[in-house]
């Protein structure tokens, strides 16, 4: 160790090497550069030249500058040049490093590590041993012991390894353990303090340090005064207010600590600053934070402070009162998710509660605030007593009118309803549809504004009674009730005469909707139940306070140490519970910060809960040599040396290549220099030159190219399916099934694009060429009609395929089922009812796992038949094939049949050939066949783009006005 | 060839030749001064005062048994009484054959800015053969293995093969059995070795063929503009050799290609020939010019037998 000030070199023999340096520059003077070469035609009047002077032309003295300087950097830096490296250590004995790794230790940890660092790194030159020795609790539940005697290799690894602690440290234990340690007195002691004790009477801290120093001197590194740990009080639950404590054990300069509070996903709700004021050390901050944010809290943090004392977890006493939905089989499958009831109540909800979805008995398992009942639920009597029995004990239930209630009304209404609904506005009434009257003042609505635009359609009403009024919440503009409520045991039952959704009111649109759902909420009495029997871990934080899975060692928290764990929300907390919170079960090593109990309630255990203050260690006793551990350490030059060199050797070596017309120049030439300087363009120079870069670039390519692959992939398959996407969309067009039969599907084309030109021609749909759509490959969604021909070879439809379709039916996809057997059923079975030739068969057997409705042949007056042509009959190249529809039972796609099926292969006249010309003739025949063959592809097209559009009731006065003149 | 952009080697030709005809069409044809004609029977402008094929008179004869009817002069006939037969001269075209030098050597620019030597060789070689096509002479290229010919299609053709040769030529021509009294124009940088040349050219002028030289160099080679340490490398596999200070070496490599020159010098006179010396970094007209004026007038001491 060679030390000259600040600088020392670890290995300072090394530099005798520099008494080569003159040797050196002499030996770079004397050798000539390498020559450039040049390749030059007239070369036999070179050979034998004489030249004047024989000396060499020499090296530049900039490069041999340039190379004396690496050689010296080289030198340098295996000398191991050191700034600020630490003295000698006075005792004989092994480097002890007694580490406090407790929570307070994890703000300054990296300072902590870098100075254990330091300390191996001197132990290692020094070549002693190292015993290294925490001071909290292990997490692994083991005792507190020191390590054995390392050497300075293993110290650092198992320093690497160590990790701050979420309980505080132990310093009773750790005088035991370190006395029992085994190691040579005296031995080299550095203690990182974390610079707290347990209590201002606490003389365990004492007694540590004289046990320290009974085994040799003592170096205590503490944090520097600002720097000190940071406890975060968390609040008193059930308060109105949020009451943020902040402590800190020295009397240090004023500073100001940002408090900020997360919800569950870790988005900031809150930040809020909070001044420590000089020489003070704690702080208070009562912070009024709205409802909806406060519900949202799920941990408190100081910024900047990571450390498990500086994190409070917020746990259900805070939480959101939990909204249940009654959802059916329907709203689960979700066919139409945008207009169902659950969707309106669950953006309406979601902001302010915590909304849970299922049946009825999954809903009522857990504790529930409100219990809302879409109109779309049937409940059966069992059910239906389930939730009264539910109600009496305190829950709320709100519930939605609609088409159901209207015709079935219970029991379950706080007023007798009427059968049937009353229908304000529409086309066959005179009557407008309602607007809502100003809300009475004793109503639990007074006070929301009313926007102008919410408007009533439809409604249920409730039968006349007495106590009608005093049962009604809100009216409509001419008195009739559309919220009513009556009390049910401890609870309380609400109807809203109207949809949660769009279908009877555009309430469920407005700002009014979530407001009064807001209040419904508010009214509820929450949640209250309590878990008995001891809370398991389910999430702990780290020393670092980071929340994660709770190590094997945390074991549940008991309950009796944790009474008035269980809370209820919204109602004042009586002064004994308060009082049981005061002393709640203390952090240990078994215990360790985090979160306590099941899904279905939590318990936050707070390190810093209830904390007065934190007790600084204070003096140290006399003959502790006391450090920062904010001290410069040492830095290590080593490395920087070597790199620079090495950059500075790539530089040379570009200039030798430079010098030698080898590397490729990227000045411009200029005119005068032209012949001596340019660029010796010559074949092999060249190639060299040019396969050296193409080299470099492709090595470059291939590492960026290696990086991005996969990203590559993903982007390539999601593009090739966007291009599908907005070929398939931004025009309409028609599609067909791709069958696997190469003329069948070259028929497909021509007969759509033949359709695809009558529709150009005569209507205002302009659909673009037709498209192929593979039924198990492709997304078919795109598409508001398909054209599918049977044929018997047709492979049969996967799971997924099969999925894809129901989907697509369901949705509003239509599909025109071709068998193209008619003219064999025609020949084989004179006038059969069709649906029994190869193709009818085949049909059925790929449409089995689809539930398609019950068909019919297409009735008279259908909109098939009116839907742009008026038609009688459906031929296509063969005629007399009965064509099939749904039965108009069910109202869902608004009775729109979503599959027609037909046997006259259509696609076989519509087909035009690249001429334009028809490219087969219909049978029997005759251009008045084809021509309403075309119109019934019209009408087909027309009824998939419009659905009911022409026997929809709205029209019917257009259509009588027009049928006046 | 490096043919730019990876051009088709037509495509190129076709550059070239126009470039070439562009050249050429600053000058007017270019009839050959020919001391004496090749014994062709191609059809040309060089007049063999003989009875012959050609469009101009010579002179009446009698009409002899065996005569084709139809060469009667009836005009002429007439006027004497006796049946009188129109002779023409026998005009002849002279034959040039071209030969351009395609060795590596040949490929060597020492700019960018400036065309590689083969380059201007081939241009001139066409320009060359456009503008004694026009004249009526008939072209060859030494080495195709074809008939001297005229017309738009021969030096189409001629530029094609110019486009695929290159590279793995020789340094001299080859030696073929060329008609008497033809032209031969030599193309090259004439930097191999001098006994090669000189038997080459011996050989031809043996056989009475009348020749012209053309040296087309590049600059850098006249000048040797290069400083310092350098292993120049031949470019035909000629060896190398490592100069310490080329600033130095400068005098005595003038002195040699002057050497060279004035060798070439003498064995062109010697043998009646011409001898032409072109840079690269000057325009082609002056070669063209230079070589038009060697061409078109005989060479002094050389006897003319119909001038």
């Amino acid at each position: 160790m060679l030390n000259l000030g600040a600088l020392g070199f670890a290995t300072p023999w090394v530099l005798v090497a520099l008494i080569g340096l003159p040797v050196l520059w002499w030996l770079l003077r004397v050798t000539p550069p390498a020559p450039r070469r040049l390749r030059f035609p007239a070369i036999r009047l070179l050979f034998g030249l004489n030249e004047d002077e024989q000396t060499p032309s020499h090296t530049p003295w900039w490069l041999i500058l340039l190379r004396m300087v690496i050689v010296t950097l080289v030198i340098l830096g295996l000398a191991h040049p050191l700034w600020n490296a630490g003295d000698r250590f006075t005792a004989s004995g092994p480097v002890v490093l007694v580490m406090d790794d407790g929570w307070a230790a994890a703000r300054g940890w990296n300072e902590r590590m870098r100075a254990a660092e330091a300390l191996i790194a001197r132990a290692e030159r020094a070549n002693r041993g190292v015993v290294v020795m925490p001071t909290a609790a292990p997490s692994d539940g083991a005792p507190l012991t020191a390590s054995s005697l390392l050497t300075p290799a293993a110290a650092r690894t198992y320093v690497q390894a160590l990790q701050p602690k979420p309980w505080p440290v132990s310093r009773a234990q750790a005088k035991k353990s370190f006395l029992a340690a085994r190691f040579d007195d005296p031995a080299n002691i550095t203690w990182l303090a974390d610079g707290i004790k347990d209590s201002a009477n606490d003389s365990s801290t004492q007694d540590f340090i004289r046990a320290l120093q009974r085994r040799g001197p003592v170096t205590a590194m503490v944090d520097p005064i600002d720097a000190g740990a940071i406890a975060l009080v968390p609040p008193q639950a059930g308060e109105p207010r949020l009451t943020l404590k902040l402590l800190r054990a020295e009397k240090a300069n004023a500073a100001r600590h940002w408090v900020r509070g997360l919800d569950a996903r870790g988005r900031i709700v809150m930040r809020e600053g909070i001044d420590f004021a000089d020489g003070a050390t704690s702080t208070e901050a009562v912070i009024n934070l709205p409802t909806e944010l406060r519900n949202r809290l799920a941990r408190l943090e100081v910024e900047d402070v990571k450390s498990a004392g500086a994190v409070a977890l917020i746990d259900e006493r805070y939480r959101r009162r939990p909204v249940g939905i009654i959802t059916t089989a329907a709203d689960r499958a979700q066919v139409q998710p945008l207009l169902a009831e659950v969707f309106y109540l669950e953006r309406a909800l979601g902001p302010y509660a915590e909304v849970r979805k299922g049946t009825v008995p999954e809903l009522l398992s857990r504790p529930l605030a409100v219990l809302v009942i879409p109109d779309g639920a049937g409940l059966g009597d069992t059910v239906r007593s389930a939730i009264a029995a539910w109600m009496d004990k305190g829950g709320t239930v709100l519930r939605f009118a609609g088409p159901r209630l209207g015709q079935n009304p219970d029991a379950l209404t706080p007023v007798r309803l009427r059968r049937g609904d009353r229908t304000l506005g529409g086309a066959m009434s005179w009557a407008k549809p309602a607007r809502l009257a100003p809300f009475e003042d004793t109503s639990p609505f007074s006070g929301l504004t009313i926007p102008k635009d919410v408007t009533v359609k439809r409604q249920v009403l409730a039968q006349p009674a007495l106590d009608l009024p005093a049962r009604t919440w809100a009216r409509l503009a001419d008195g009739s009730p559309l919220v009513t409520a009556a009390s049910r045991g401890r609870g309380r039952i609400l109807l809203i005469h109207t949809t949660a959704n769009t279908e009877w009111s555009n309430l469920a649109l407005s700002g009014l909707y979530v407001e009064m759902l807001r209040r419904v909420i508010g009214l509820s009495q929450g949640v209250s139940g309590a878990r008995a029997g001891a809370l398991p871990p389910v999430a702990t934080l780290d020393g670092f306070g980071r929340l994660g899975d709770p190590p094997p060692s945390a074991q549940p928290l008991v309950e009796d140490s944790a009474p008035a764990r269980a809370t209820t929300v919204g109602k004042a907390r009586t002064q004994a519970q308060a009082q049981a919170q005061q002393t709640g079960p203390q952090v240990t090593a078994r215990n360790p910060p985090g979160l306590y109990g099941d899904e279905s309630a939590r318990v936050a255990l707070n390190l810093a809960a209830n904390w007065k203050s934190l007790t600084p260690i204070g003096q140290l006793p006399a003959g502790v040599e006391q450090l920062s551990l904010a001290q410069p350490g040492e830095v290590d030059f080593k490395p920087y040396a070597l790199a620079a060199a090495l950059i500075l050797l790539t530089l040379d070596m570009w200039i030798g290549l430079v010098l030698r017309g080898l590397a490729p120049t990227f000045w411009p030439t200029r005119d005068g220099d032209d012949l001596a300087m340019g660029p010796t363009t010559t074949g092999a120079t060249t190639g060299a030159t040019t396969s050296i870069s193409a080299l470099i670039a492709a090595a470059i390519t291939a590492a960026l190219a290696l990086n991005s692959l996969p990203a590559q992939a993903q982007q390539t398959l999601s593009e090739t399916e966007q291009r599908r996407a907005i070929e398939a969309t931004f025009e309409t067009r028609l599609a067909y099934v791709l069958t696997g039969d190469a003329r069948l599907d070259t028929v497909s084309r021509q007969g759509l694009e033949g359709l695809s030109l009558t529709l150009r021609t005569r209507t205002s749909v302009e659909p673009k060429a037709p498209l192929a759509v593979n039924i198990e490959r492709d997304d078919i969604t795109f598409f508001p009609f398909l054209y599918w021909p049977i044929t018997p070879a047709q492979p049969s439809l996967s799971p997924r395929a099969t999925e894809r379709l129901a989907k697509y039916l369901a949705t509003g996809g239509m599909i025109l089922f071709d068998t193209r057997d008619q003219a064999l059923t025609t020949i084989s079975e004179p006038g059969s009812e069709g649906g029994s030739g190869p193709g009818a068969v085949k049909l059925r057997e790929l449409l089995r796992g689809l539930s398609i409705p019950s068909l019919t042949p297409v009735p008279k007056g259908h909109n098939l038949t009116k839907s742009f042509y008026l038609l009688n009959e459906f031929p296509g190249r063969w005629t007399g094939g009965t064509v099939w529809v749904e039965r108009r039972s069910s109202s869902a796609n608004d009775g729109v049949s979503s599959v027609v099926i037909g046997a006259n292969d259509f696609a076989g006249a519509w087909a035009i050939d690249a001429n334009g010309q028809s490219a087969f003739p219909v049978v029997p025949g005759g251009s008045r066949q084809r021509e309403i063959a075309h119109r019934f592809g019209v009408n087909v097209v027309m009824y998939a783009l419009t659905g009911n559009y022409k026997s929809d009731q709205v029209h019917v006065p257009a259509i009588l006005e027009r049928l006046g003149q | 060839m490096n043919a730019p952009g990876g051009a088709k080697p037509s495509d190129l030709a076709l550059a070239r030749l126009q470039k070439a005809e562009a050249t050429a069409a600053t000058l007017p044809p270019l009839l050959v001064a020919a001391e004496r004609i090749a014994a062709t029977v191609m059809q040309g402008v060089h007049g063999r005062r003989r009875m012959g094929p050609g469009d101009t008179f010579w002179q009446f004869r009698h009409y002899q048994p065996g005569d084709p009817a139809q060469r009667i002069d009836w005009r002429q006939t007439a006027k004497a009484g006796n049946v009188f037969i129109r002779e023409h001269e026998w005009v002849a075209a002279q034959s040039v054959w071209l030969w351009c030098d395609g060795s590596a050597s040949m490929n060597y620019a020492s700019s960018r800015r400036l065309p590689p030597k083969e380059e201007r060789a081939k241009l001139l070689t066409l320009a060359l053969a456009s503008l004694l096509m026009s004249a009526g002479e008939h072209v060859a290229l030494s080495g195709e293995g074809r008939g001297p010919g005229a017309g738009r299609a021969v030096l189409a053709r001629m530029a094609i093969t110019l486009s695929h040769a290159g590279g793995q030529q020789a340094d001299v021509p080859p030696l073929e059995p060329l008609p008497r009294y033809a032209h031969i124009t030599l193309l090259s940088d004439f930097l191999g070795s001098m006994d090669e040349i000189t038997d080459a050219v011996g050989a031809y002028a043996a056989r009475g063929l009348q020749g012209h030289l053309v040296q087309v160099l590049d600059p850098a080679e006249e000048s040797l503009p290069f400083n310092g340490r350098i292993r120049f490398e031949g470019m035909e596999e000629e060896g190398n050799t490592l100069i310490n200070r080329t600033e130095t070496v400068r005098g005595q490599y003038h002195d040699r290609l002057a050497a060279r020159r004035e060798a070439l010098v003498t064995l062109a006179h010697r043998n009646g020939w011409s001898f032409t010396l072109h840079h690269t970094n000057r325009p082609a007209q002056e070669a063209l010019l230079a070589l038009y004026a060697a061409m078109s007038v005989a060479p002094s001491g050389a006897q003319n037998r119909w001038a």
